[in-house]
């Protein structure tokens, strides 16, 4: 009898948890959370290559560093397009030194190269004046920064890879025929 | 010690003689200073398959190696409806004509393969459209760098050529210095 009763309170205190838990992951669906990226040229209030964290809420387009934070509005950019790419795992200062590592040494670490994902907007300024920012964040992320810009307001001359898919089933599979 | 007392009264004498000069030399304020301004056009791919970051990268660098280094007192971006008020507005028409995308991995490993060129046609007109200007300028990473450093190198290049030739305070212009091609 008590081991009957220890299952029906696990259950229930289990059931409790999934409850109180999906509420709360709802909204992180429908608005993708902060992503770690470098803007690597572009945005006025910040320097090149910059680290900070890249994020679409309330319509616009946020870029968050250690000392500034810039807003692009979704509805001002007028192309979004993402690339894939990679680079080297020790870049910089420190990378460049690396080279001169003896017997190959700095060849070897050229080899250690890691793969990101580009994100190219083009934009216009409150006076017309055409602005156009890269960013390199983790592999993934690109296509969901893209999607939450689309919904917001942003155009792109490449329709993103999920709207491709829903739209025509036989041109996605054209699509993956050419690759 | 009379001798001492002379050499080291005609020492002084000397180092004052020779600071003159140097206080003379002082770096006067430059007095050209610069009217034009210049519209830069977005970066047109024309039939080269140029990737996004690169145009935009090219762009980029463009706008702030000529705020830089341009001479130019204003430089307005395509499309900035400021650049109409503008009194002797320049443009500039950039067509990529050759484009050839390297790999950094390539470079570092064998440091003469995998180089990175851009060449773009760049094209100066003055407000009523008559062509100023006309060169070939070509971006190059051949060492050290990622791709998108050859942008870079456009851009440096063609502020020079625009600083060197069309700006106010315009120098005589040496092809060989700013590594560009007449092509009128």
């Amino acid at each position: 009898m008590k081991f009957k009763r220890f299952i029906l309170w696990s259950l229930l205190l289990s059931l409790g948890t999934f409850v109180s838990v999906s509420p709360a992951q709802q909204p992180a669906a429908t608005t993708p959370a902060s992503i770690e990226a470098v803007q690597v040229i572009g945005l006025a209030c910040v320097k090149q290559n910059t680290k900070g964290n890249l994020k679409v809420e309330s319509g616009s387009l946020t870029f968050a560093s250690s000392k500034n934070t810039c807003q692009v509005p979704a509805a001002s950019i007028q192309d979004v397009v993402t690339a894939a790419d990679s680079q080297r795992v020790i870049g910089g200062t420190v990378g460049t030194i690396s080279r001169l590592a003896p017997y190959g040494g700095g060849t070897a670490l050229s080899l250690l190269r890691s793969k990101v994902d580009i994100i190219t907007i083009q934009y216009r300024d409150p006076n017309g004046g055409l602005h156009g920012a890269i960013f390199t964040m983790p592999v993934g992320a690109a296509e969901s920064i893209k999607e939450a810009l689309l919904a917001q307001g942003a155009h792109t001359s490449i329709p993103s890879q999920a709207k491709l898919t829903s739209d025509s089933p036989l041109q996605s599979e054209a699509m993956e025929q050419t690759n | 010690m009379k001798t001492i007392k002379r050499a080291t009264i005609l020492c002084i004498f000397i180092a004052r003689l020779s600071a003159v000069p140097a206080l003379c030399e002082q770096p006067h304020p430059s007095t050209g200073s610069p009217a034009a301004a210049i519209e830069v056009q977005m970066i047109q791919p024309g039939e080269i398959n140029l990737p996004a970051e690169f145009q935009v990268a090219l762009y980029e660098n463009l706008v702030q190696e000529l705020q830089k280094k341009g001479g130019f007192s204003q430089v307005y971006r395509d499309g900035d409806r400021n650049a109409a008020g503008a009194f002797d507005l320049i443009t500039l028409h950039t067509t990529v004509t050759g484009f050839k995308q390297g790999s950094e991995l390539k470079r570092d490993v064998t440091t003469v393969g995998g180089a990175t060129s851009i060449t773009i046609h760049c094209q100066f007109t003055d407000k009523e459209g008559k062509v100023l200007l006309e060169r070939d300028i070509t971006g190059k990473v051949k060492l050290i760098g990622d791709n998108l450093r050859a942008t870079d190198d456009f851009a440096k290049k063609a502020a020079t050529v625009a600083q060197e030739t069309l700006s106010p305070d315009s120098t005589s212009a040496d092809p060989k210095k700013s590594g560009y091609k007449n092509v009128i």
